[in-house]
């Protein structure tokens, strides 16, 4: 179970958010909602280390998650995938998808010089894996082309690819359906529901109410820094305040 | 003497062209390589001590220098290791006591030409066989991730600072070592050897022949420095003042300099995308 206990963030004067809190079960969708600036990318950002929070802590499955380091996150096994994707645009696609992968030997030098078989059996393991990722993801057509060629949903796509390598138990995405064409939606749908079947823990942040309804199994709606409802995404439809502060009045 | 500024060059190639690390102070590890070879001279020490001190010293001493730049960004990265050069050569122009001061120290001279020049040679293709390792494998695949985007590596897991350790200390001790010869071959050092024009000298070299690829960066590098090393020639051909055909030569590097910027972005040579791809082999 992910957990994140009363997280404060100010920027200057401004409190991005005042004391939110949230969990998360494995095998679940947890929607993030809410009005731009509501602070819902800073939440994520503080959960994936990001962030340095001013108050509050993270913890997953009872460990605590330290705080403003996001590679002892990743390494806790959260992945954060960001609105606008971060890629190294002059590697492939192909590429990309291998830096997922973490325990790379290769990194190392002095596995490097000594340990040269070892390193050329890794990354062949890796690169069976990436494949296998790539065609999950449907870029294996791509694999070879320069990340930064890709369009906005393709590269949406492929940092989901490139956390998958890193078989996270936690994915923070965030607005992954924005600007993306129906039919790679609805792709990313159903990647995120065989995602869920595999018991890891999904907070989605989205404005396209439509897929927060089909998807997600529970939903928190921020504004101002505050949680101001939380509940099954019909419930949420329903709500007074989030239909003022969000949604808009029904005509 | 295109060897070894090569050599430099791809020391800034890796920290650069791969990890997008703006050094200033290149010209810093070469100078503590060069006063290993000084140290030894002044002090009587075993010849081999000023190697030590250049491929052990100078990797320690970068380490010691990028401790407070490891969480700046890339502005104040150039600022640091600029001053951290320049504090250097005030140090040894100041203290005799270590190789010499401003008057500078005579160090054992490898007197045969060919002696030397197989020397360079051979620390030229080892640090090219060095850096191809690096680049072509999965370090190198992290490093470009780094030059391009942090936060990506760190969420991905992977501690920037660290990478960006390894990447000082393996080129500060190639420029050391790359010092250390320098030393030798010229046989005599003194600071004005190591001013902060001979680490612009070596950024021109790199991004003329383009900072992501080897070749590019020796192609640069050969360039710069046989136009370097014409310019006595040009003085006695065109029968003008040395300093002015000196000063013009300069300002011509400028002019390359921004034309390279305008025309060529990545340099003459561009990172090829085969070379990177046979790390994903």
């Amino acid at each position: 179970m992910l957990q994140a206990a009363d997280i404060s963030v100010a920027y200057g004067g401004f409190q991005a958010l005042a004391g939110v809190s949230l969990r998360a079960e494995a095998g679940s969708i947890l929607g993030l909602v809410g009005p731009n600036g509501s602070g819902k990318s800073t939440l994520l950002n503080v959960i994936a280390g990001v962030q340095f929070p001013d108050r509050g802590s993270v913890t997953l499955d009872g460990r605590t998650v330290p705080a403003g380091r996001p590679e002892l996150a990743a390494q806790c096994g959260i992945g954060r995938a960001f609105q606008i994707p971060r890629l190294t645009r002059r590697l492939t696609v192909f590429q990309n998808v291998l830096i997922g992968a973490p325990d790379q030997p290769g990194e190392r030098v002095s596995e490097l010089l000594l340990r040269p078989g070892r390193v050329r059996r890794r990354e062949r393991e890796i690169a069976e894996a990436a494949h296998a990722v790539l065609r999950r993801v449907d870029l294996a057509h791509k694999a070879q082309d320069y990340a930064g060629n890709l369009s906005g949903g393709q590269q949406k796509l492929l940092s989901l690819a490139m956390l998958l390598m890193g078989h996270p138990r936690v994915l923070l995405l965030d607005e992954p359906a924005a600007g993306v064409n129906p039919v790679l939606i609805a792709r990313e749908i159903a990647l995120l529901r065989e995602l869920r079947a595999e018991r890891r823990i999904i907070v989605l942040v989205e404005h396209n109410m439509d897929m927060i309804a089909d998807l997600c199994d529970r939903v928190i709606v921020l504004d101002a820094g505050e949680i101001i409802a939380e509940g099954s995404p019909a419930a949420i439809r329903a709500d007074a305040r989030v239909m003022r502060s969000y949604l808009g009045e029904p005509a | 003497m295109i060897a070894i500024w090569s050599v430099l060059g791809i020391s800034l190639h890796l920290q650069f062209g791969l990890t997008g690390l703006v050094n200033f102070g290149q010209v810093l590890p070469f100078a503590i390589g060069a006063y290993g070879a000084g140290f030894a001279a002044v002090h009587g020490a075993p010849g081999w001590s000023g190697w030590v001190i250049g491929g052990v010293m100078a990797p320690l001493l970068g380490l010691v220098v990028i401790l407070p730049a490891s969480r700046l960004t890339q502005d104040y990265w150039a600022l640091v290791t600029l001053g951290a050069g320049e504090l250097f050569r005030l140090a040894m122009l100041n203290i005799p006591g270590i190789a010499g001061g401003v008057e500078g120290v005579s160090v054992a001279r490898i007197n045969a030409s060919g002696t030397a020049m197989l020397a360079a040679l051979a620390l030229l293709v080892a640090t090219v066989l060095f850096a191809r390792r690096i680049g072509h494998s999965p370090l190198g695949r992290m490093l470009r991730v780094l030059r391009e985007d942090e936060v990506l590596a760190a969420t991905l897991g992977r501690d920037p600072v660290r990478f960006q350790r390894v990447v000082t200390a393996i080129s500060w001790a190639m420029a050391g070592l790359a010092g250390t010869l320098y030393a030798h071959v010229i046989g005599y050092i003194s600071p004005s050897a190591f001013t902060v024009a001979e680490t612009f000298l070596i950024w021109i070299a790199v991004l003329l022949g383009g900072p992501a690829s080897i070749l590019g960066v020796v192609l640069g590098t050969t360039i710069i420095q046989l136009t370097a090393l014409s310019t006595r020639f040009v003085a006695q051909w065109s029968q003008l003042p040395f300093e002015f055909v000196a000063n013009l030569r300069l300002g011509l590097f400028g002019l390359v300099l921004v034309l390279v910027f305008l025309l060529r972005p990545e340099g003459l040579v561009p990172e090829r995308r085969e070379r990177v791809d046979a790390a994903s082999r």
